[in-house]
């Protein structure tokens, strides 16, 4: 609770000190110094609250538990990890840099909403909080028509997936009389009525939208790559991660009693948003498109998490979040230094920098999930979920097939670094600083991928 | 003090770290220093740590967990390293041996210029080598078995530019993989029938819990254990990496012969003593192989001319005798033998080390020849070795080779004999090679005539001081007419059990000491007779057989190598080119095909992407509402 209202203020802080600074690097600055008393405060409250006694606050409109602290904590830190490395590509998209910077405090805002609802006007709320600011960043590039284009694009489908999240609520209430998600965990799976079902698949389908599933993927390539790409890594990593745990949070707490009725479906979605997914990224080009598209292979993964109603899926979906964002982060923060974002932009990059090829290549390893690396335990996890769950295997030789063709385009990107020959060209040369913060990064990937449970020691 | 045994292995860790990551800037000599001493604090805390377990307050293993390393499902294998008697002797020998040839290869590998990674890669090959020991449970030890392997290969291919030293690498890690199947496969039966890899737990439920096989289980295991074992401390039919080894620098040889990895296998088996105790068709195998070997190897040793490869043949034949111990159940006797050989072995290799120093290269013992007069220290360090080796009374082998001899007299008479041929045999060959090398008239170039000279002291200290172990040694097993107390059993008694303690008459025991030292000196006398002069005519017969190792390798060749290339190149030309190569570019161009078509799809245009998702949420709703339920 704390760290909702610690949000919400510090963007407001964020926004009037932007009035004052006319230094861009001060405002960075002050930014990053505010996301560490964020991550301050978030730590704050995950010790002052006792692991057994999760609290409620506005009638258990919010219901604050350790899973709840914990995601809440790795995912500010997260972006404190985006804002010491992407800080300062931030203050090149436009002039207003500290409203991008009070946007995404906003957006971490409902990133903690979303981690603790216990209520679907919650629920409701938390998506539009973290919705709102990101159609404004997607467009903060005014003077590129792409930039518009995309903001536009993302804001129509995004309008249109709130009146199908709504749809939804409205039939679920309609069915129980009931907001609270908890009373949900009362359906019976044998006398279901049509309206709850109808409900619980509309949810689905806008909570699908948000983390860009099949067949509502389709608004993905296009805002990723139209986006300035510094919002591209957040909207494609903490953003992505705290609408997935919304998802599986509603799953497994409210219809976890009735899965039977919709895992078929599920299991549907996540198989053509795995085939979508990778199959349309091994086409492409320029590699923030296939980033983008491995985006949504990537979500095909994690909706194995939600498809198992189990406590592995809880776990897997943590080391998934966090492991994928900090692979994809680090990816982008490289992509950014880059002048040519096709995959010939990156030729010859390892004999001009040999460590951002290195860092570059353990980053790729992680997001096609090769062992040792943060990437390859957490699919080990959200695969071993479904597994215990066992009843999709079909679903998991799938997966592991289409993470066979993901190897592919991942690693078109080291073949190009280092068995081309070419000029990678950089905007600026990498400082010292930057590239002692890879190399953390890249160390971190590493850790998660021996030790996973460093990751669930505090649930 | 046992709290602190993680820092044991950590500082060759750190060491190598240094010199691996720093091998383009680190200077030579610092390299050596750095590698020296991360050994030498190993050896310091496994001194304190050996003087806290033979406290007599010291009760049962210490076990100190480092973290969970596997937690999944049923499965729970923790990195754990456990303190006790038989790894505490193990890690003295590994680092106090290790310690003086890091010492000797700083002056002796000084003009090479690949100086720090050597240092890196032994320090490496310390590491892996202590994990092996200390692990708790077998997969810890696993891994320290494949570090040792993969640092053998590295070491062994150390000078890669020559293609016979690689294809000696390659045959050293080859053959150890074979063996390492073997472990393996034992390791997974165990985790089947047992659900444990830790050695407490596991010796624990052995005798209780009859495995899915019943009582055969024991053999089944024991036998799977028994072939890494094989392999790793190359006895028949593993062992002809052995003396290729020798392609890597002489102080590799002598890490690898007599400190580490060789002895992985004889410490495997004396860890497991309690399922062996359970398998008594196993160690009857066991005893059979590790007999078999020593005769074989100390035949082949007669008729070399390589100065190294008649140490190298003498290593597999004491292993053979190793063996032939835990075989009749003298597990202690093995480990005792373990390590005076480690003693007089590393010796014998580091003084022929000296030699070849000396000698500008030169390995042919036929072209040396009294070297004794230039090298003093070497000539009587090696003379110390040899006649430790030969099992001469007062000398450390004497004790632990009696001391085998013995064990299997106990056990089987025919057995003893035939222990007792290869024993002769062993006095013949390593005499042979010393008077031919020491004795006598100089018989290479002139020029390295007078190139002769002694070893630097960091190369002639670590052969006195080793030269001393190899005399002294054997004092901690005194046989029994001698003294009641044998102070290396009695350490070991917590750890490993003995199969069946024989007691023997004094009289008995005396005959076959005397036996066994009467006819080595007459085998030393023979040795002095017959080879005053080497004979440069081509063998024929049996010395010739003898002389190509038996034809080992060509059999091999020919039985295993050239018909598994034939069918593996039938396999590339029909199945590999023509059906595998087809799927494998057949999907690929499937894929390409369908990320053609299906990226069409992104049109662009908002109206479209709406009406496709409209279309979807219908199929959804139908697939919930009519389609299949589970």
């Amino acid at each position: 609770m704390k760290a909702i209202i610690a949000a919400t203020i510090l963007g407001i802080v964020m926004m009037f000190a932007g009035l004052q600074m006319k230094n861009k690097s001060s405002v960075v600055t002050l930014a990053i110094v505010l996301a560490f008393l964020l991550l301050g405060v978030n730590i704050w409250d995950l010790v002052a609250t006792p692991a057994t006694a999760p609290v409620g606050y506005f009638n258990n409109m919010l219901r604050i538990d350790r899973y709840a602290l914990w995601f809440s904590t790795l995912m500010t830190g997260v972006t404190v990890l985006y804002t010491l490395l992407v800080g300062k590509e931030i203050q090149k998209v436009g002039v207003h840099v500290a409203e991008y910077f009070a946007l995404i405090f906003f957006i971490l805002c409902g990133v903690y909403i979303l981690s603790c609802y216990n209520n679907m006007l919650m629920l409701f709320l938390g998506i539009e909080i973290l919705s709102i600011p990101q159609y404004i960043l997607a467009g903060s590039d005014k003077k590129n028509l792409k930039s518009s284009e995309a903001s536009l694009k993302y804001f129509l489908m995004g309008a249109f997936s709130t009146g199908i999240l709504l749809m939804g609520i409205t039939l679920l209430y309609g069915a129980t009389g009931s907001f609270n998600i908890v009373a949900y965990s009362f359906l019976q799976s044998d006398a279901l009525n049509p309206l709850a079902l109808g409900g619980v698949i509309f949810v689905m389908i806008a909570l699908g939208f948000k983390v860009s599933a099949a067949p509502m993927h389709m608004w993905t390539p296009d805002v990723y790559d139209g986006s300035p790409t510094p919002f591209t890594a957040y909207m494609a990593t903490v953003v992505k991660a705290s609408a997935f745990f919304a998802f599986i949070r509603l799953f497994q707490v409210s219809f976890g009693s009735i899965s039977s009725q919709w895992t078929v479906v599920l299991s549907v979605i996540t198989a053509a948003t795995l085939l979508i997914g990778n199959l349309t990224a091994v086409f492409q080009q320029s590699v923030k498109r296939m980033l983008s598209y491995s985006s949504i292979a990537q979500a095909g993964f994690m909706l194995f998490a939600v498809l198992a109603v189990n406590a592995v899926a809880w776990q897997g979906i943590i080391i998934y979040a966090v492991a994928y964002s900090i692979a994809t982060i680090g990816i982008f923060t490289v992509l950014m230094k880059l002048k040519d974002y096709t995959y010939d932009g990156f030729n010859g990059l390892a004999k001009k920098e040999p460590l951002l090829a290195f860092v570059t290549t353990i980053f790729l390893f992680s997001l096609a999930g090769i062992p040792l690396t943060g990437g390859f335990m957490a699919k080990y996890y959200v695969i071993q979920a479904v597994m215990v769950q066992n009843q999709f295997l079909w679903l998991v030789i799938f997966g592991l097939l289409m993470a066979a063709i993901s190897v592919y385009y991942y690693f078109r990107v080291i073949i190009a670094m280092y068995f081309k020959e070419g000029n990678a060209e950089l905007h600026a040369p990498v400082t010292q600083g930057e590239k002692v913060l890879l190399v953390i990064t890249c160390g971190l990937v590493i850790l998660i991928g021996i030790f996973p449970q460093l990751l669930l020691s505090w649930i | 003090m046992t709290q602190l045994v993680y820092l044991i292995p950590l500082f060759p860790l750190i060491g190598f770290l240094i010199n691996g990551l720093g091998w383009r800037t680190i200077p030579k000599t610092a390299a050596g220093i750095i590698g020296s001493l991360a050994i030498l604090a190993s050896f310091v805390v496994s001194v304190g740590i050996f003087f806290e377990v033979n406290s007599p307050s010291f009760h049962g293993p210490v076990l100190v967990h480092l973290f969970d390393f596997i937690q999944t499902g049923k499965l729970y294998i923790p990195f754990t390293f456990q303190v006790d008697a038989l790894s505490t002797l193990f890690l003295l020998i590994i680092t106090g041996v290790g310690f003086l040839i890091h010492v000797y290869s700083t002056s002796y590998m000084h003009h090479d210029e690949g100086m720090v990674k050597y240092f890196a890669f032994l320090n490496l090959f310390v590491f892996s080598m202590l994990l092996l020991v200390l692990g708790a449970n077998y997969l810890v030890m696993f891994i320290g078995w494949e570090g040792v392997g993969l640092c053998s290969y590295l070491l062994i291919g150390f000078w890669f530019k020559n293609r016979d030293y690689t294809n000696a690498a390659k045959k050293a890690f080859v053959m150890n993989r074979i063996g390492d199947l073997g472990f393996l496969v034992g390791m997974m039966m165990i985790l089947f029938n047992y659900g444990t890899l830790s050695y407490g737990e596991f010796f624990g439920k052995l005798g209780t819990v009859p495995g899915a096989l019943g009582e055969n289980t024991y053999n089944w295991i024991a036998v799977c254990l028994f072939i890494g074992a094989i392999g790793k401390s190359a006895q028949i039919p593993l062992y002809t990496w052995l003396p290729d080894a020798m392609a890597g620098p002489t102080p590799v040889s002598a890490l690898i012969h007599a400190a580490t990895m060789v002895t992985a296998g004889i410490y495997m088996i004396a860890r497991s003593s309690v399922l062996y105790n359970l398998a008594p068709f196993t160690l009857h195998i066991v005893a059979i192989i590790g007999l078999a070997t020593a005769i074989f190897a100390a035949t082949v040793a007669i008729k070399q001319y390589d100065i190294k490869k008649v140490l190298a043949y003498s290593t597999v034949s004491q292993l053979g005798f190793m063996f032939l111990a835990l075989g009749v159940g003298a597990y202690t006797t093995a480990v005792f033998h373990v390590m005076t050989h480690a003693f007089f072995k590393a010796l014998l290799f580091l003084g022929s080390g000296s030699v070849i120093h000396a000698m500008g290269g030169e390995q042919d013992i036929r072209l040396m020849g009294g070297l004794g007069k230039k090298m003093r220290i070497t000539q009587i360090t090696f003379l110390i070795g040899c006649l430790a080796i030969s099992g001469i009374p007062g000398f450390s082998g004497f004790f632990s080779k009696d001391e085998i001899l013995a064990a299997t007299y106990a056990h089987d008479p025919i057995l003893y004999y035939m222990a007792l041929a290869a024993a002769m045999m062993t006095a013949f060959y390593m005499f042979r090679l010393y008077f031919l090398t020491f004795t006598g008239k100089f018989r290479g170039t002139h020029d390295q005539e007078h190139h002769l000279h002694e070893s630097p002291s960091a190369m002639t200290i670590p052969l006195i001081v080793l030269a001393i172990l190899s005399v002294v040694g054997g004092y901690v097993g005194l046989p029994a007419v001698i003294s009641e107390h044998h102070a290396l059993a009695s350490y070991l008694s917590p750890v490993v059990s003995n199969a069946g303690e024989h007691h023997m008459a004094a009289g008995t025991e005396w005959l076959l000491m005397g036996l066994s030292s009467g006819l080595s000196v007459v085998m030393i006398i023979y040795a002095f007779t017959a080879n005053k002069v080497p004979s440069f005519v081509p063998n024929t017969g049996l010395a010739k057989l003898l002389e190509n190792k038996w034809y080992v390798d060509e059999i091999y060749d020919a039985v295993i190598v050239r018909p598994l290339a034939a069918l593996s190149g039938l396999l590339d030309k029909f199945v590999e080119k023509s059906g595998i190569d087809g799927i494998v570019n057949g999907v690929g161009k499937g894929v390409r095909y369908g990320s053609d078509r299906i990226r069409m799809l992104q049109t662009g245009q908002v109206g479209f992407y709406i009406f496709v998702m409209v279309l979807g949420i219908v199929a959804l709703f139908a697939i919930t509402f009519f389609g299949v339920k589970l």
